[in-house]
């Protein structure tokens, strides 16, 4: 008898903790922060989410990069995607344009229209609503070696033409042995860190990577400009800088082995301080340019590393999804937040951005001029998404992603860069494969 | 005529249903329905999804969006004027081909060494299988690492010794493809070695001793009785390893992500993964797959006629 009433108690206790767990409302986030400080303070803001709302849970998981469109797109085709994501903010309009995301616009509602950067309110706002929001904002920065730089008496390139004759003067052979022991500037050499920089350099050389009709604009006198620019500074980069990839090029520079870095940003100001000689690790040593244009350009251009919250229609607690943003964005979770990587994460509110509790985290202050040059590329709309050139592409060109993924812009700077091939045949191979992709996914007429 | 349309029973069932009095399914039913449900199975998990991805193949499909529309074979003409798809073939095929070609040279050697007895061979067998129970994201990590230009081992033992004067770029133009072959030489040359010294320890001593007698040097022993008792193992190694290595994705991957100069070992499985999954082509990236099978299968075709060619000698 006892054993019966063991037996129905632990049947009934089952089947009371199955319901328990149903009545629970998963919410699940995917970011792609993924220093071990970041995702310690996001579970904890999560934890304290879920103090304040009994029955809904965070779950967060933080992934990489390369892993995550991948991942966001096997999801929305099995039919159940997470409540909210990070993405590029190409991805954002992209899944937008299929009808896949809800407005945020509650969130924005919440943490104050007025309050958030101009900048990033353009980031997936389509027809007026918001379909992401830009969780941090970080502008990537041309960094250089004062203490090199002053030393050969460089000053700040306005040009391509005076960045490359920096590159050369801060190639050097610093113990006399020689050989080239520091190089002029460290390149990225993968796929993505190529196309956020194309995109930049493009923009800066008052270029367009497509017309109003979708074509591919590859040919263009701007773009082989830019092709003969990076030509010109890669001789002056590390040799083998193309199988370098994000880390490796900051790796370049506090291992001292590259005097600037083209596509820095504000994450690198911990890496340096974690890993260059301590006597190096500051801003005296590392500081950051205003970056030059091209000569068919008039104005600086940078990217913005700025994925945007993304909530999925599909989801099944999409309201409750919108209640932890708002929480994220309150002012002390946010900063706890933003003070994981202060000088890579820009906070999107002006508020924070002013309030003495931001402006007093130590680091911040360490590394002022870096945040500055960010607010100023911000301020002055010079920063723009990875390949958008313009405003309007982030809505007229969908195809963005696609682009990307390719890895045909990739091609054609290796072609002209490492194959050395001229850059007009490098531009040409890679017009009719990017043409042929346009054509296939209906984008180009045929 | 009376019996037409009736079941003839065999003689067996009829004596078993006359003995015990019950009724029984005749044994080839019986033996084609206890197989049924593996081959279903089979077929559900195997087949479908080779003959979904042929069918697929044929229309321009969205990898993940239910867009699709029938192009026929435009898909594969796309493929055979696509440039990029004739340099990935070209690279799998210096990337497989040079890597068979090693694994076997080395998983032979190392197969002869430890087919020796001396003091520590069991331990050496154990330690030589290590690098193919690694996984590989394991292995090829581990790789990068010593392969690093800037702080990796083998650039300081190289410089150290004098063999190199100055850093070499290992994941840059000129140096990945020897160092994806080299990473997975060090991976798979242990299936070579295990497949070759389970053969060598059946090979009759009579035949060595016989050419000893026949004044025959190591060198010769090895050319004359070794290797044609090895070749029927051989055969299926060098033909498992060719599919292997001709469809690897994962270390030629691993090896590209968070740098490496993936333009310079973009094999074929690379590319078609690339179209699938990056350029959301699964119609195109199905047609690369179905080409891949295909000079897969020819092949093979030659390979097992040139075999048999040679087995007729």
């Amino acid at each position: 008898m006892r054993t019966l009433s063991g037996i129905v108690a632990l049947a009934v206790g089952a089947i009371f903790g199955t319901q328990v767990a149903a009545a629970e409302k998963i919410v699940r986030v995917w970011h792609t922060e993924t220093e071990p400080q970041t995702i310690k303070a996001f579970n904890d803001i999560a934890r304290r989410f879920e103090a304040k709302h009994p029955g809904v849970k965070i779950e967060a998981e933080g992934l990489a990069w390369g892993d995550l469109e991948g991942k966001i797109m096997a999801s929305l085709a099995a039919g159940s995607p997470p409540e909210l994501s990070h993405g590029q903010p190409i991805t954002c309009t992209a899944l937008q344009s299929k009808g896949l995301l809800l407005p945020l616009d509650d969130v924005v509602k919440s943490i104050g229209d007025a309050n958030i950067w101009e900048q990033v309110r353009r980031v997936c706002n389509v027809g007026g609503k918001q379909y992401g929001l830009v969780h941090a904002a970080g502008t990537s920065l041309l960094i250089y070696r004062r203490d090199l730089a002053e030393k050969h008496g460089l000053k700040p390139p306005k040009t391509w033409a005076d960045l490359v004759q920096a590159a050369k003067a801060l190639t050097l052979d610093s113990n006399g042995d020689g050989r080239t022991d520091i190089y002029g500037i460290s390149l990225p050499g993968d796929n993505l860190f190529i196309n956020i920089l194309l995109g930049e350099l493009i923009k800066a050389n008052g270029g367009q990577l497509f017309d109003n009709n979708n074509r591919p604009m590859l040919t263009d006198r701007k773009m082989i400009e830019t092709l003969e620019f990076w030509r010109e500074l890669a001789r002056y980069a590390p040799p083998g800088w193309e199988g370098h990839g994000y880390l490796q090029t900051f790796q370049n520079l506090y291992g001292q082995k590259a005097a600037m870095m083209l596509a820095g940003y504000g994450r690198g100001a911990g890496m340096i301080e974690k890993f260059a000689p301590k006597d190096m690790a500051n801003d005296k040593t590392f500081d950051v340019w205003v970056k030059p244009h091209g000569p068919s350009g008039s104005e600086p251009a940078a990217q913005v590393d700025e994925e945007p919250w993304m909530l999925f229609k599909e989801a099944k607690n999409t309201n409750e999804a919108v209640e932890f943003l708002k929480f994220f964005y309150q002012d002390d979770n946010y900063l706890e937040y933003i003070r994981t990587v202060p000088i890579h994460f820009f906070p999107i509110t002006k508020s924070l951005r002013q309030s003495p509790a931001y402006r007093q985290t130590e680091m911040i202050q360490r590394w002022k001029g870096w945040l500055d040059a960010q607010e100023q590329y911000l301020e002055k709309d010079q920063g723009k998404p990875t390949l958008v050139v313009d405003w309007a592409d982030m809505t007229d060109k969908p195809y963005l992603m696609e682009v990307l993924g390719s890895g045909i812009l990739r091609d054609m700077v290796i072609d002209a860069t490492v194959e050395k091939m001229e850059p007009q045949k490098a531009a040409e191979k890679a017009q009719k494969r990017l043409e042929d992709l346009m054509r296939s996914k209906g984008y180009l007429k045929r | 005529m009376a019996d037409r349309g009736r079941t003839i029973e065999a003689p067996s069932t009829r004596a078993a249903r006359a003995e015990s009095g019950t009724w029984r399914l005749p044994e080839p039913v019986t033996g084609v329905l206890l197989l049924l449900p593996a081959l279903l199975l089979l077929l559900l998990l195997t087949l479908y999804p080779v003959l979904y991805g042929a069918w697929i193949s044929l229309f321009n499909k969205h990898s993940f969006f239910p867009e699709q529309s029938f192009v026929g074979v435009a898909n594969y003409a796309a493929i055979l004027s696509d440039v990029e798809f004739w340099a990935s073939v070209r690279r799998g095929a210096v990337y497989s081909l040079t890597t068979i070609a090693l694994q076997i040279v080395l998983g032979v050697g190392a197969a002869v060494l430890l087919n020796e007895r001396f003091p520590g061979t069991n331990i050496l067998r154990a330690i030589v299988i290590f690098p193919y129970v690694v996984p590989t994201v394991v292995a090829v990590i581990v790789w990068k690492w010593l392969l690093d230009s800037q702080f990796g081992l083998v650039n300081y033992v190289l410089q150290s010794t004098g063999v190199a004067d100055h850093p070499i770029s290992w994941m840059g133009r000129d140096w990945i493809m020897t160092s994806l072959i080299l990473v997975s030489v060090w991976q798979f040359f242990p299936f070579v070695m295990i497949g070759v010294l389970a053969r060598l320890q059946t090979i009759p001593l009579e035949l060595y001793e016989a050419a000893t007698v026949d004044g025959a040097s190591a060198l010769q022993r090895f050319w004359h009785v070794t290797l044609p008792q090895l070749k029927s193992v051989l055969f299926v190694i060098v033909l498992l390893r060719s599919i292997w290595m001709f469809t690897k994705f994962d270390t030629p991957w691993l090896m590209i992500q968070g740098g490496g100069a993936e333009t310079y070992i973009r094999t074929l499985p690379v590319y078609t993964y690339l179209r699938t999954f990056a350029y959301y082509e699964a119609g195109l990236g199905s047609a690369m797959a179905v080409a891949m099978f295909m000079m897969l299968a020819a092949a093979t075709a030659v390979y097992f006629r040139l075999w048999r060619r040679d087995e007729s000698l």
